[in-house]
């Protein structure tokens, strides 16, 4: 890589990223690593799912994003009755000009909450494909670029499936990460309950970032510089999963790419200009787990969660650490 | 930063632990391969069941509950049948432990059965050992050790991960979860994964370190005669594998010339004195009847002596002046228990007191039993000779007694044949034994060729009356008694004589070599003018006038083998006499040639030492000049310039010669950094100073940065063994009481 972080630059991208990280920190209390990866997810340019119970701020980590950035945020309820066309949008006759004239959906945004995604029919989360992947949308034959930077926040509940359509593997490639918020602390949930508010719409945050800054951290997480031990130990993981037994299948070479990606964009957000192994170890499970499959049965979901992430902190442990 | 060592799971260390049981079993029970105990069929049994469930797991689930129930009671009961039936106490203990180690290996071990299994393996191997003391013993008893090593480590750290209290394999007919996921494949890619050459080293280095502590044991503990200790040997019921005996009957030498396995190794002390063609002799045969040649009533009685107990045999050859050639013989186990020897000799001593009878007259010396291990006897003063003097039978045969048979013992028929074929060879005419034999071996090769497979012609009468007739070929043993046979018919007492002929020298082991295959038979025909037996071998080529003389260098350096099974006789060999025959003469001479070593050395050193010093000195004497000053002090000044450029510029040079700013792993400056950052984590000091986290991050941007972004590596360094130096200070103020 010839281009480097310059110090100047580092220092903007050091100063923007703290003001995100501290504004967010104002609504979402005691969630700082669910935030570094959320940002973390954001730098490396990728899609969030997040997969949790009801309730523990899902929806409020989104739209705590949203708003601390000078972006447009849109959510989308998804259910089995939402058609393609109420995400992506639809073209409709307008008598006075004559003509189709195509009325954006609410995935033309920077930020995009889509609420439980795993509710809406499959024909309705592929309408998500080619948005996730090449931030367009094509509708009767023209492409409509949506916002940029574009970020998909898809939640799902892993315990109540009913009536729910489980996204299928090249959607779930699709997200950079796959994050559990988790319950937060006793004493973190007691300054929850002291607070007064009232739904995220309530949620006063101003921005502290711009779009362009968002784009310039993006464009500088590219340029991190990656050495040679890390980008084999990166290929070992990846190869693993690929002769594991376990798995139905291994890790694809998007999966690859992304931890490269999410590592850049870690060490970004850690203030560093390179990366370090410590980086790809602690972001194989947010960003491998979800893309691979177990080839065996097993009871529900959450053991198959559970069996993935030993399966996979298992081949990070056999694979020796650059030092 | 932490670095993670890869480790194997617990399923992984349990498939480990499985595989090397597995495999100790086997190798346990292959001693039976070389331990002639009558266990094929059961060993069979074991390696097809150990292989079976050792490679599927999952196998041994399928036994019925009811089998691990009766197995214990079946094996027992085995035991008792076998006993009582075989009357052979060794061999039904050797089959019970196959047994139980069979059963060992078709059910789910806990930790003491695995226990067991190293027992019960060592058992067959120290069994095998005490029995045979081969060469083959030597090395799966090293195999075993390491075997045995590698299995204790994998029950220990299974032990280990699971806990205390914790144990699989109590359930001996549900598979556990290791097996039903056992994927050997991955488990091969797993060690190779996990393997450290660190770890390796060190495993490597510890069983060496086994070995050397078990070599330095065994050559310096005081020596025992073993043995009358060894109770196993008499436990077993002895016989040889094949055998020179009391009576040959046609075909068993050349049965024993298939075999190329080394029969007989001989150290002489001049090997000047090697005949080239040596004949080994080890028992004359006098007596005939239907094709079998045997050792007859009257001979053994008068020429045999009664059995003494003793290591020393004097001979009846006449001592010489001046220091004798000493012969050194190894027989190998399960041969014959009669002794090859050269001829007369002056004195043969055993190793150990054995049971023996000598008949000086004839030249056989007889151990009691056909030894089971090898035997080693010294001879001094061999009188190498064709003819051997034989004053009790010229005694004899003057007093007209006959002891010594001559007769032909054939029917009309066939003595009216053989005298048609020696009037043939006589002509008519009237000759000595010599001579008679000379015409006899002429006629028998113009009229037979050599074959291992000879074919004696159908018809009546006497086999070899009829093959001597006939124009077939034959093998040494018709030859040899054809010629006894026409001799007798002539009227000269003949006898059959079986040993070995020839042999190599082993240019590895500086010894002779006489294999099973150089087996012989020859023929010697009694003399009355000379009083003596001549040797006479019909198939013997006729020797140059060279090759007469004994004393040749280059016959010798003609017969060097130097081959691979020459090398891996020389290591049996090695086996054989530094090892097993170990003793304390043996150790006395070891002693005595590592403190010559040692002495030798030192000297050498000393004398290098003082001629380098002396060396210096003169040069230093030679006469200074202007010149000679300056190029000296110009070439001291090139090679401190050399030494000190390449140190400080080594990483500069290593940058130079990498190839176009290529990124490569053993960049030296980012393996300093990984060392800095390693000695910085293994303090396991809090980041907690300014400049302490400063250097760590400067260290970790050597390590994993872009090269262009590099502070200069050196003052980091440097800062980083400051960091350290004030982090370890404080950390002692603070620990100081």
């Amino acid at each position: 890589m010839s281009d480097f972080v310059q110090a100047g630059q580092m220092t903007e991208a050091k100063q923007a990223l703290e003001r995100l990280r501290a504004n967010m920190r104002t609504t979402i209390k005691g969630k700082d690593e669910v935030v570094e990866q959320v940002l973390v997810c954001l730098v490396a340019g990728g899609h969030l799912l997040i997969e949790d119970l009801p309730g523990v701020g899902k929806t409020t980590l989104a739209y705590s994003l949203a708003r601390s950035m000078d972006c447009a945020f849109s959510r989308i309820q998804f259910t089995s009755d939402l058609l393609p066309s109420d995400v992506t949008g639809v073209a409709i006759y307008d008598e006075t000009v004559k003509e189709f004239v195509f009325k954006k959906g609410p995935v033309f945004a920077n930020v995009v909450l889509a609420d439980e995604i795993n509710r809406a029919t499959p024909k309705t989360q592929s309408a998500l494909l080619e948005v996730m992947d090449r931030a367009r949308v094509t509708v009767d034959g023209e492409a409509h670029a949506v916002g940029s930077p574009f970020m998909v926040f898809a939640t799902q509940n892993p315990v109540d499936y009913e009536g729910t359509f489980p996204l299928p593997e090249s959607q779930m490639d699709r997200f950079l990460m796959r994050l559990q918020m988790g319950y937060p602390q006793a004493a973190d949930e007691l300054e929850i309950l002291r607070s007064h508010r009232g739904g995220y719409d309530a949620i006063a945050l101003n921005p502290v970032i711009t779009r362009g800054d968002v784009l310039k951290l993006q464009a500088l997480a590219h340029q991190v510089f990656v050495e040679e031990s890390v980008l084999e130990f990166i290929l070992k993981i990846i190869g693993a999963t690929r002769t594991e037994t376990e798995f139905r299948a291994g890790a694809s070479v998007r999966g690859g790419l992304a931890l490269r990606t999410a590592a850049q964009a870690r060490a970004l957000v850690f203030g560093r200009d390179f990366v370090l192994p410590e980086d790809v170890t602690e972001l194989v499970l947010p960003i491998l787990a979800h893309r691979l499959a177990l080839a065996r049965q097993t009871s529900d979901a959450l053991e198959e969660r559970r069996a993935v992430g030993a399966a996979v902190s298992r081949i990070v442990g056999s694979i020796p650490t650059p030092a | 930063m932490e670095k993670k060592r890869p480790q194997l799971s617990l399923d992984e260390l349990h498939q480990l632990k499985w595989l090397l049981g597995g495999g100790l079993t086997l190798l346990a029970v292959w001693t039976v391969i070389y331990m002639d105990i009558d266990a094929w069929e059961l060993m069979g049994v074991v390696t097809v069941a150990a292989i079976a469930c050792t490679l599927w797991p999952t196998l041994p689930a399928r036994v019925p509950p009811f089998a691990h129930v009766l197995a214990f009671p079946l094996i027992v009961a085995f035991f008792a049948g076998d006993l009582w039936l075989t009357a052979s106490p060794l061999p039904a203990m050797v089959r019970l432990d196959m047994l139980l180690l069979l059963y060992r290996s078709i059910s789910y071990r806990q930790r003491r059965d695995d226990l067991q299994i190293i027992i019960l393996g060592l058992f067959l191997i120290v069994v095998a050992g005490v029995l045979t003391v081969s060469l083959v013993f030597a090395a799966q008893l090293l195999v075993f050790t390491a075997w045995a090593l590698a299995f204790l480590l994998a029950i220990t750290l299974v032990g280990t991960a699971e806990g205390p209290g914790v144990e699989s394999g109590k359930v001996k007919n549900i598979a556990p979860a290791w097996a039903v996921h056992a994927d050997w494949r991955r488990l091969v890619r797993r060690m190779r994964e996990v393997a450290d050459w660190r770890v390796l080293t060190l495993g490597a280095a510890l069983f060496a370190g086994v070995v050397a502590v078990s070599a330095l044991l065994f050559l310096a503990i005081p020596r025992f005669q073993l043995e009358n200790s060894l109770f196993l040997e008499r436990l077993v019921t002895k016989k040889a594998k094949s055998g020179f005996n009391d009576s040959i009957k046609f075909g068993d030498v050349t049965d024993i010339q298939q075999d190329t396995s080394v029969a007989l190794s001989i150290d002489v002390t001049d090997r000047t004195q090697l005949p080239v063609s040596p004949y080994w002799r080890m028992l004359v045969l006098d007596q005939y009847e239907n094709g079998t040649f045997r050792l007859s009533p009257v001979l053994r009685r008068v020429a045999f002596g009664g059995e003494r107990t003793d290591t020393i045999v004097h001979g009846d050859a006449r001592p010489r002046l001046g220091a004798s050639v000493v012969w050194t013989f190894y027989l190998e186990s399960g041969l014959s228990r009669y002794l090859p020897l050269l001829g007369s000799f002056e004195l043969l001593r055993f190793r150990e007191t054995q049971n023996f009878r000598h008949g000086a007259t004839v030249g056989v010396l007889a151990l009691r039993d056909e030894p089971l291990t090898m035997t080693a006897y010294r001879v001094e003063g061999f009188e190498l000779a064709d003819a051997r003097t034989d004053p009790t039978f010229s005694a004899e045969s003057r007093r007209r007694e006959r002891t010594i048979q001559t007769w032909l013992n054939v029917s009309a028929d066939d003595h009216a044949r053989l005298d048609r074929l020696v009037s043939e060879i006589t002509g008519g005419a009237k000759l000595s034994a010599a001579d008679f034999s000379r015409r006899a071996i002429a006629w028998l090769r113009q009229n037979h060729g050599y074959s291992l497979s000879p074919v004696v012609p159908r018809g009546a009468g006497d086999p070899l009356v009829r093959w001597t007739a006939s124009r077939e070929a034959g093998h040494c043993e018709l030859f040899a008694g054809a010629l006894v046979l026409l001799a007798r018919d002539a009227g000269f007492s003949s006898r059959v004589a079986i040993g070995f002929r020839g042999g190599t020298w082993n240019g590895y082991s500086n010894s002779f070599t006489v294999r099973n295959s150089d087996a012989h038979a020859w023929t010697e025909v009694y003399d009355p003018a000379a009083g003596a037996w001549l040797r006479e071998d019909a198939l013997e080529v006729p020797k140059t006038a060279q090759e007469t003389e004994t004393k040749s260098e280059a016959a010798i350096a003609a017969r060097s083998d130097r081959s691979w099974s020459a090398r891996l006789d020389s290591l049996r060999i090695f086996w054989y006499r530094r090892i097993v025959n170990f003793d304390q003469r043996s150790q006395i001479e070891t002693l005595r040639e590592v403190k010559n070593v040692a002495q030798s050395s030192s000297r050498q050193l000393r004398d290098a030492v003082a001629e380098t010093i002396a060396g210096v000195r003169e040069w230093l004497a030679r006469p200074w000049s202007l010149a000679r000053g300056a190029k000296v002090a110009a070439l001291i000044a090139f090679v401190a310039a050399a030494i000190w450029g390449t140190l400080r510029h080594r990483r500069e040079i290593w940058r130079m010669l990498a190839k176009g700013g290529v990124e490569r792993r053993d960049d030296p400056v980012r393996a300093d950094a990984s060392r800095w950052l390693a000695r910085l984590r293994a303090t396991n000091i809090p980041l907690e100073k300014a400049e302490t986290i400063a250097v760590v991050g400067e260290l970790q941007r050597l390590r994993f940065g872009a090269r262009a972004t590099w502070s200069e590596p050196g003052r980091t360094f440097l800062r980083a063994r400051q960091a350290l130096r004030a982090e370890r200070s404080t950390r002692r103020r603070i620990n100081r009481p």
